[in-house]
């Protein structure tokens, strides 16, 4: 310990201990169990990229190839920010998706954990409201889509909205099944030491509940970004649906589709990363 | 005792015992907890499920009181209607004077099971607690109260971990200097040292006695236990209760044991032993198959 903190403060002096820390680093990087699962990556890889290949010589490349997508790949990556009115990179229409999906799904958020929360605290108002979630919950989130556009006359506010419907029910479900499961002993830790309603709300329920609430993100969060692709292909204009549909399939580059749904299937799993890592953040050992 | 050889030792026992003395009439003047006819019935599927029927107890300030009985005869039952986390169906529970309607930082529990909140650390736990049950105090002199309590107990220097990385022993410790924390006047165990091994739960006693005693023995202690051996050498009085449904108080043991007690030698205490066979035959109907007949 002692000499951990020498290391920090003075490297030169005790560049052994300095040597050694790093030592220790590169053994967790490359540890056996890692490169087992990078050489399990890789393997997976080849063997998607094989079946690719023959399936686009099956085709007679009306599928693409991998090496074909690669080339048209670098071409739709050139120049990812360009921002011109007539022309937008594929960085842009990312972006413009994600901020979409930001903002529905954080009102829808914002929306969800307080009801969720009241929920599970009330059994009224759970049964007031769970009959209203369980009808609404597997309406598919397209058939809003129209409901927005009646509403706001705007597309883009349109797919906004559907985001925000769609990343509601998981979120809720989650937040009103984690408060109504708080454990009998961490309630009665509040009421025989008096807590106040504030006390019990950030003292007892939300940290119980922060996983549950967590899960419920994650899975909204897969939702929105799933439901995304689909309305923008509806709204056009702008976004990563757009580009599949305006650029890809009108466009008749079937490479262009297939970029754009690698980027999208990227994009997802980090935003699934975000939430996997702030659930193992919030887990505690009982 | 009289037999011991070595002379400096009895001396200060004699001392400890005549302060004692002293101390006892003035101490043990009111009454800290006073139940009165009270029955518990709850209501479950297959009807009305009473607890406890008709239990009158008073305990005096100062006083250690243990509950003993068999699993599921409403020890913790009528327990909670002096914590008010149980409201009794009829008749009234007293603490200090004042009806009990809900929990109160006059009255400080352990719960069986430590009830720690496993996402606050050891201090935040303890602090939470203080901060929420006394409301007169500056938050400077809150924090000096946890500390002196965590230090009571020995575990400051494991303030910053989480519950989840104590053992059982030092959970029950937390848990016990939170709610010594509260400074309550009414302390409320219930079954406090279940979950720990024999050798750890001897230290909490000796600890727990320990305590009492730093605070000058004023603060009255009611404990449920199943241990006989636990309820004697803790307590003035071991209240046995009958077996449920509907339980009642069986009979309440007198325990004129002097204090301090010592482990190694109470036991040995003919009174001690007395009051151990009364215990076990009011608990035990019988000793062994030859009695059944």
């Amino acid at each position: 310990m002692v000499n951990w903190q020498c290391a920090t403060d003075n490297r030169f002096s005790s560049f052994t201990v300095y040597l050694k820390l790093k030592q220790t680093k590169m053994k967790n990087i490359f540890s056996l169990k890692k490169l087992w699962s990078l050489f399990y990556f890789i393997g997976g890889l080849a063997l998607m990229g094989g079946i690719w290949e023959l399936i686009s010589s099956l085709t007679k490349n009306e599928i693409p190839s991998p090496k074909n997508t690669w080339v048209v790949f670098k071409e739709v990556m050139q120049n990812p920010m360009q921002d011109d009115p007539d022309y937008k990179g594929i960085g842009v229409k990312l972006l413009s998706s994600l901020k979409r999906v930001a903002i529905g799904f954080g009102c829808g958020s914002l929306v969800a954990i307080p009801i969720g929360m009241l929920m599970g605290s009330n059994k009224i108002i759970m049964n007031i409201i769970n009959p209203m979630v369980q009808i609404l919950r597997p309406v598919s989130p397209l058939a809003w889509f129209p409901l927005g556009l009646a509403i706001f006359q705007d597309s883009p506010q349109a797919s906004i909205f559907m985001i925000f419907i769609c990343s509601l029910w998981p979120t809720l479900i989650n937040t009103a099944f984690g408060v109504a499961h708080i454990p009998q002993d961490h309630k009665n830790v509040g009421k025989a030491f008096g807590f106040s309603t504030w006390k019990n709300i950030t003292k007892i329920i939300v940290p119980y509940t922060l996983p549950h609430i967590l899960t419920g993100l994650r899975l909204s969060i897969g939702v929105a970004w799933m439901v995304i692709v689909a309305g923008e292909m509806l709204s056009g204009g702008m976004g990563l649906g757009y580009f599949v549909w305006e650029e890809g399939f009108n466009g008749g580059s079937v490479a262009k589709i297939i970029v754009a749904i690698i980027i999208i299937g990227i994009v997802g799993l980090m935003l699934d990363k975000i939430f996997m890592t702030l659930q193992k953040r919030f887990s505690y050992a009982v | 005792m009289s037999s011991s050889a070595i002379a400096p030792i009895q001396v200060s026992e004699k001392i400890k015992t005549v302060s004692d003395v002293k101390l006892k009439p003035i101490l043990n003047h009111g009454k800290s907890i006073e139940i009165k006819n009270v029955s518990v019935s709850f209501k479950t599927s297959k009807g009305i499920y009473t607890a406890v029927e008709n239990i009158s107890l008073s305990v005096k300030k100062g006083e250690i009181v243990s509950l003993i009985g068999h699993s599921g005869c409403g020890k913790s039952t009528v327990m909670g209607t002096i914590s008010g986390m149980v409201k009794p169906t009829s008749g009234e529970v007293y603490a200090n004077e004042e009806i009990v309607s809900k929990p109160g930082p006059d009255r400080g529990i352990v719960f069986q099971n430590y009830s720690l909140l496993p996402w606050l650390t050891v201090y935040r736990n303890i602090y939470e607690a203080v901060d929420s049950a006394i409301k007169y105090k500056t938050a400077k002199e809150k924090k000096e109260l946890v500390v002196n309590n965590l230090k009571m107990v020995n575990l400051w220097e494991h303030k910053d971990k989480l519950p989840g990385q104590l053992s059982g022993g030092m959970k029950q410790r937390v848990a016990i200097a939170r709610a010594f924390a509260i400074n309550p006047s009414i302390l409320l165990l219930d079954e406090p040292f279940g979950a720990l091994d024999a050798l750890t739960k001897s230290n909490m006693h000796v600890e727990l006695l320990k305590l009492w005693n730093l605070d000058n023995r004023e603060k009255t202690i009611v404990m449920v236990t199943h241990d006989v051996a636990e309820a004697i050498f803790l307590s003035d009085r071991v209240v046995v209760m009958n077996n449920g449904p509907a339980a009642t108080i069986k009979e309440i043991v007198d325990v004129p044991l002097a204090r301090p007690r010592n482990k190694k030698e109470i036991v040995h205490d003919e009174c001690y032993m007395a009051i151990h066979d009364r215990l076990l035959s009011l608990l035990i109907d019988k000793f062994s198959i030859d009695d059944i007949k």
